[in-house]
């Protein structure tokens, strides 16, 4: 009997340790950030010294008729990221010029969301008896929950290149991906913009 | 039954840096006469590291953030025991396992897991001391040396020490 009791308490034990102290990983959303580039490694990135960048970032299109129709994220949320982007390229070397210059690489940043919703079903099950067979009540309850995340991209693009598609191929990207909260903090966004091209040191020209 | 606690060596120490203090092992044996026990044992330790922001490159590619490691390791081996002191209040014994470990490494960053798993052939030797409480049980005290060779989605070894405090139950 003590042995079966000292048993049944180790197991519980046990059960406590793997279950409910299970190590749990990222505790904030902003745990979930991340910051993603890569380059053409055959670019010269260093033979190059203008760039030039749109004053919106585009959210998403709109098709109306044919004709597509850029979203714009409101301003008060792209001025600030974009005026980071522009702080960078200068602490890199670049210099900012009007598209109708000529510039050597264009820059286009992006924004795109995205949410997962899953869903559960739980049926409730009954017996016909006297009836006979099995059966489910109708419908199912459901169960969903979700999550949405945004992803801002920037390109640099060389439109100087000859392309026989009339399109010029990306020669940097990066990409900052995090869980949108309802708190529509900018600074992780902004925070993310300073890792993508400190991470990037290969874009420096000066 | 023994609660262990686990130290990464190796290639599984070099991505699980930190002591897991989530671990157990169940060992059985059959007394073949008073020196020597022939069983099998179980166990299951996880390993969990949760790294600092950091940037990690391959190639031109680099991605930045927070990783969370994580290793499973469940040993199911068959093991002999041979005691040295039988009938004595310090009952000191060395042992060797023979068998299989379930390696689970997951590495996690963003809502994404990279999952590498092997059931690598493993060697366990080990040495303790059983301290007689009375007739039927003891206080154990042992070290195991866990060494899965390399299999499945691991091209290294993946082992691990496991320092055992428990309980030693006899019929």
């Amino acid at each position: 009997m003590f042995k079966l009791l000292t048993f049944s308490c180790l197991i519980a034990l046990t059960s406590f340790l793997f279950s409910g102290c299970y190590p749990g990983g990222a505790d904030f959303t902003e745990d979930y950030d991340v910051v993603y580039t890569n380059h053409s490694a055959s670019y010269d990135f260093q033979g190059k010294s203008t760039y030039s960048m749109p004053d919106k970032i585009v959210v998403d299109v709109d098709i109306d008729k044919g004709d597509t129709i850029p979203v714009y994220m409101k301003q008060i949320y792209a001025d600030p990221i974009l005026q980071k982007i522009d702080d960078n390229m200068a602490n890199l070397g670049w210099t900012k010029v009007d598209i109708s210059t000529g510039p050597d690489v264009l820059l286009t940043p992006a924004g795109i969301s995205s949410t997962t919703y899953y869903y559960d079903y739980w049926y409730c099950w009954w017996y016909g008896g006297w009836y006979g067979g099995w059966g489910w009540y109708y419908p199912p309850y459901v169960t969903v929950s979700s999550f949405t995340t945004g992803t801002l991209v920037m390109t640099i693009q060389d439109p100087n290149v000859d392309s026989p598609i009339n399109s010029s191929v990306a020669v940097w990207v990066a990409g900052i991906n995090g869980i949108l909260s309802g708190a529509y903090n900018i600074g992780r966004i902004t925070s993310g913009v300073d890792q993508a091209f400190s991470q990037s040191q290969y874009l420096k020209t000066n | 039954m023994t609660y262990a606690v686990g130290f990464g060596t190796g290639d599984l120490g070099e991505f699980n840096s930190q002591v897991s203090w989530r671990g157990f092992q169940i060992d059985m044996h059959k007394m073949l006469d008073l020196k020597m026990g022939l069983g099998g044992s179980f166990g299951w330790n996880v390993f969990y590291d949760e790294k600092d922001y950091d940037t990690y490159t391959d190639g031109t590619a680099s991605l930045s953030g927070k990783q969370y490691r994580y290793t499973n390791a469940l040993p199911l081996l068959a093991s002999f025991n041979y005691y040295m002191n039988p009938g004595q209040k310090a009952n000191f014994f060395v042992g060797l396992g023979t068998g299989v470990t379930y390696i689970r490494r997951n590495t996690d960053m963003n809502l994404y897991t990279i999952e590498q798993e092997a059931w690598a052939f493993t060697l366990e030797p080990e040495i303790g001391v059983e301290i007689q409480n009375n007739l039927n049980n003891a206080f154990t005290i042992a070290v195991k040396y866990f060494n899965g060779l390399a299999a499945g989605d691991f091209d290294k070894t993946q082992s691990y020490i496991t320092l055992n405090v428990g309980w030693t139950f006899k019929s």
